[in-house]
């Protein structure tokens, strides 16, 4: 049985002048110890996915119309909030693209990092943990991430360190937990690209280590590339590819994936395509059938139908396109 | 060249429709604003066509009838006579003519000066200007309002012109803060930058580049405000500072009639009813203007 | 030898702080010819935007000069005249907020065109439409906009027609791109190719991403912490990129296929923190992170030297040892 599976997941916000319909049928799954890639533009709901499988959407102006999120064969849309919420403090832990938003700048580190130990009821028969206990955990975590003199860590605020280091007191948080899924939504987009490599690389080591499974949400492809086993590609949201990471960028099958590999700029230095044209769709008149239908070069009379399945391109390779019904 | 400005000036007229349309739209919503608003035009209407809708002009102001004096409400006088004679439903609507002369004039002359301080202090944010300007300000802002509407009209005579005149003293440092807060975030903002850069003029970035950007604020504020300011004229009024009587002034009537209280009720309980009417008025299009300004988060 | 359109020298912009004295440029010096694109690559604290709003005028430099077709322009804006604020033009890192959102986008473009008096109130319309079209935007839809209504990428288009709009010879690209996905990014990317060829326009391209200069700029400067590490025309920098920094730099790069990989430095990963520019290191700033440096690296700040044609290095162990030690190609 797989870790987490999202069964067409259907999600709206209320607005004024109607309702937004984002989430139109996502669909994903991860093993235990699976490192799963999400990989998507502004806009096509990957963090609102994020909050829907935490629970956390804010729920009226939002609604979930439909689906099912299993965490271990149990439907966590249909928990009761408790139950939702012991999820959320010992299974499921999130880092989020800001960590200054993250982190309390009135608390110190230190307060905030027990604070979650205490919460946890990771002690003996879940019980709360003693007070050494979790300053020996606190510590452990810091020095775990590369943080140097986690001692002195302890008593800072969030406001006086860097960037990298405020990302990883995130990750500290979120491991101290010892939970099985974590959700990483941009954690690295907001710092430069050398911090950014030893984040990534320390994320690398922490989960290979403890065997939690991660979801790394994005929208860079070279960073799914280093961290991950495989990828799903989001657009207007839906999943419309998916397969083992590396196998993919190099075939991408989806248009809109296709389109989006040109658009990235190389290394080997063969210029830059002009993109995908058009827009992100108005999700409050959100195009019928396959979302992409109005960008896309092939375009054909079924695709405004009705949303495409996923269909075998390659081995362990899917993509929700007509282009492969065979 | 002809049909191309023809054009533009079109597509420009049609993009103002489409604002307007969906700010009547996010206003609507809200059936209390709506009231407010409609509650407004009637007594605008009944306060500019006075001399024309009510049944006895003539009582408005100077006026004596002993024999018809200390009369009940009745069909003949609507809201009844007051202790010398004059029909109260008249001496109120006209009362509504100065009060919301009152409002018109101290906002007139108030919030402009305080919009021009506060945006040359946002923009000059850091430096001697903004200092003094804003250390002005606080020092206006530090004495009571009515006190210091006490002392002026104190000072000067008792009358109309000089109540407005001390209230709209008042009133300019509110909007100066107002503004200069929303000007000094703004400051920073790249296209504030990009004009800077470009060359264009300190008046132009004032006043077509940040004032826009400062509207919605502002005119919320001036709309809760007026049911304020009318209130404080009718303060005034009330403590004999401001019009003199025979003037036909809401506070005024209502300081009369409060003698008479509670036996001739209605010559102090209609025109305490109508200012807070007007007020509510007010307070409800106010909020309803907040609500067409607000963002939206989705 | 064509004449230099700018060029930087010894340029310092220091910040009074209650910290400490910031020093975001310490004493950079650099040219460019006309039709050059310029790469200023840097990380946070490197100096590179505080370069820019130098250039652009926005701050008066602490010291050095700063000139703009052999005219020295090192003054804020507000001294500056008319004329270069047409010919030296920037267009901003946020399309949200680089745009006026209570004034329309014919509002918008009609600023710079009033400014310069150029052309009469009839055929301001007309140049209008024609910037527009420039910017392969429709016209006749999008004169009459506000911000809110055009979608980011559109948002930056307009940014560049507002640049364009005085006719400039020089154009400041502030990370144009870096708040934009990619699949919009191609466009406006490609859209200042075709335009630097169809103007003759001069870039000064600011970004983080060298990945994408890669594929635009034609020559590539790497700063860090206020300093010049390393400039290079582009094909010989990525080839021969020789400064640690600019070796630690390409090794983070994350990219999509193994042919890319094979290009980045091998034996270079990233460590260490940047300094507080209020902290900076005795000697070569970067000593504290470098895996190749040596006795003198914490003593004596290095000098800019040409080890190639047009391909400049600031560093003490690069020059000493074998230069193909830390590049790995």
């Amino acid at each position: 049985m797989a870790l987490l599976e999202v069964n067409d997941l259907r999600v709206g916000y209320r607005i004024f002048e109607g309702t937004l319909n984002v989430l139109n049928g996502v669909r994903l799954s991860i093993d235990e110890g699976e490192r799963v890639g999400l990989v998507g533009e502004t806009g096509c709901g990957k963090t609102t996915t994020v909050k829907t499988i935490l629970r956390v959407l804010p729920v009226p102006p939002a609604q979930v119309q439909g689906g099912e999120i299993l965490y271990r064969g149990e439907d966590v849309l249909r928990m009761s909030a408790r139950a939702a919420r012991d999820l959320r403090r010992r299974e499921v832990t999130a880092i989020f693209q800001d960590p200054l938003q993250a982190l309390n700048p009135m608390f110190t580190v230190g307060t905030q990092l027990r604070d979650i130990l205490k919460e946890s009821r990771a002690g003996q028969d879940g019980g709360r943990l003693r007070r050494r206990e979790i300053e020996k955990r606190c510590i452990a975590a810091l020095q775990e991430t590369g943080m140097p003199d986690p001692e002195r860590i302890m008593t800072n605020y969030p406001s006086q360190l860097s960037g990298g280091m405020r990302q990883r007191i995130c990750i500290a948080e979120a491991l101290s937990r010892e939970a099985r899924l974590l959700l990483a939504d941009e954690p690295t987009t907001n710092l430069d690209v050398t911090i950014q490599d030893q984040i990534l690389r320390k994320l690398d080591e922490l989960v290979d280590e403890k065997g939690t499974s991660v979801l790394m949400i994005t929208h860079s492809m070279g960073v799914v590339r280093d961290l991950t086993q495989r990828l799903y590609i989001m657009y207007a949201g839906a999943m419309v590819e998916t397969g083992k990471t590396k196998e993919l960028l190099a075939q991408p099958r989806h248009p809109y994936t296709q389109g989006l590999m040109k658009s990235v700029p190389r290394l080997t230095g063969e210029g830059i395509s002009d993109g995908i044209p058009g827009r992100i769709p108005n999700y409050l008149e959100p195009p019928s059938g396959c979302r992409f239908h109005p960008r896309c070069e092939h375009v054909m009379p079924v695709c405004k139908e009705a949303i495409p399945s996923f269909y075998p391109v390659d081995e362990d390779h899917f993509a929700a396109c007509y282009l492969y019904r065979s | 060249m002809r049909q191309e400005r023809k054009a533009d000036f079109l597509a420009t007229l049609a993009q103002r429709r489409r604002t307007l349309a969906k700010g009547w739209y996010k206003y609507s919503r809200n059936p209390l604003s709506v009231l407010g608003l409609v509650l407004l035009v009637l007594i605008g209407l009944a306060a500019g066509l006075a001399p024309h809708i009510t049944p006895y002009p003539a009582q408005a102001g100077a006026y004596t009838d002993f024999k018809n004096a200390g009369r009940p409400p009745s069909g003949e006088h609507l809201f009844g006579t007051d202790r010398i004679g004059r029909d109260v439903f008249t001496r109120v609507i006209f009362g509504y003519r100065f009060s919301l002369l009152l409002g018109i004039v101290v906002l007139g002359l108030g919030v402009a000066p305080g919009v021009v301080l506060g945006l040359l202090a946002g923009y000059h944010r850091g430096t001697w200007i903004e200092s003094v300007i804003m250390r002005v300000t606080d020092v206006f802002l530090a004495v009571p309002p009515l006190v210091l509407a006490l002392a002026i009209t104190a000072m000067l005579t008792p009358n109309l012109l000089n109540e407005m005149f001390a209230i709209a003293l008042l009133w300019w440092p509110w909007y100066c803060r107002l503004v200069f807060a929303v000007s000094s975030s703004m400051r920073s903002q790249f296209f504030v930058r990009e004009a800077e850069l470009s060359g264009a003029s300190e008046g132009h970035i004032l006043f077509k580049e940040m004032l826009p950007n400062c509207l919605a604020p502002i005119l919320t504020k001036m709309t809760l405000d007026m049911g304020i300011v009318i209130l404080l004229g009718a303060s005034l009024s009330f403590i004999g500072l401001g019009a003199q009587p025979p003037t036909p002034c809401l506070g005024t009537m209502v300081a009369d009639g409060a003698k008479r209280l509670p036996g001739e009720w209605w010559s102090t309980i209609f025109p305490a009813l109508a200012i807070v009417i007007v007020i509510l008025a007010f307070n409800l299009v106010g909020d309803g203007l907040r609500d067409v300004f607000a963002v939206e988060e989705v | 030898m064509p004449e230099s359109i700018l060029s930087v020298e010894h340029l310092k912009k220091h910040f009074p702080t209650k910290q400490g004295l910031v020093r975001a440029i310490d004493d950079i010096s650099f040219s460019m010819a006309p039709g050059d694109t310029l790469g200023l690559v840097g990380e946070s604290g490197s100096g590179k935007t505080t370069t820019a709003q130098c250039v652009v005028g926005m701050y008066p430099p602490t010291s050095g000069e700063i000139r703009f077709k052999e005219e020295s322009i090192g003054t804020a804006f507000k001294h500056r005249p008319k004329y270069i604020k047409g010919d030296l033009r920037i267009v901003f890192q946020d399309p949200g907020s680089s745009l006026n959102p209570k004034r329309t986008i014919k509002q918008i473009l009609s600023v710079p065109l009033k400014v310069h008096g150029i052309g009469t109130r009839h055929d301001r319309l007309g140049r209008m439409k024609d910037l527009l079209n420039m910017v392969e935007l429709p016209a006749d839809e999008y004169l009459y906009k506000y911000p809110q209504a055009i979608g980011g990428g559109e948002k930056q288009m307009v940014a560049l027609a507002r640049a364009l709009a005085t006719n400039p010879s020089f154009i400041l690209l502030d990370e144009p791109t870096s708040a934009l996905d990619v699949s919009v990014q191609g466009k406006i990317i490609n859209l200042l190719i075709r335009l630097q060829k169809e103007l003759n326009l001069t870039y000064l391209f600011i970004t983080h991403d060298l990945s994408l200069m890669r594929n635009v700029s034609s020559r590539v400067a790497i700063m860090y912490l206020g300093k010049l590490c390393e400039i290079a025309p582009t094909v010989e920098f990525f080839e021969r990129p020789i400064h640690p920094y600019t070796n630690m730099l390409l090794s983070s790069i994350p990219v999509v296929s193994d042919e890319e990989e094979a290009l980045k430095p091998k034996k270079v990963s990233s460590k260490g923190e940047i300094p507080s520019p209020v902290n900076i290191p005795p000697g070569c700033s970067f000593h504290s992170r470098c895996l190749a440096k040596n006795g003198r690296c914490a003593e004596d700040d290095p000098a800019m030297v040409e080890v190639a044609e047009g391909h400049f290095v600031r560093c003490h162990a690069a020059l000493e040892a074998d230069p193909t030690r830390f590049g790995s190609v």
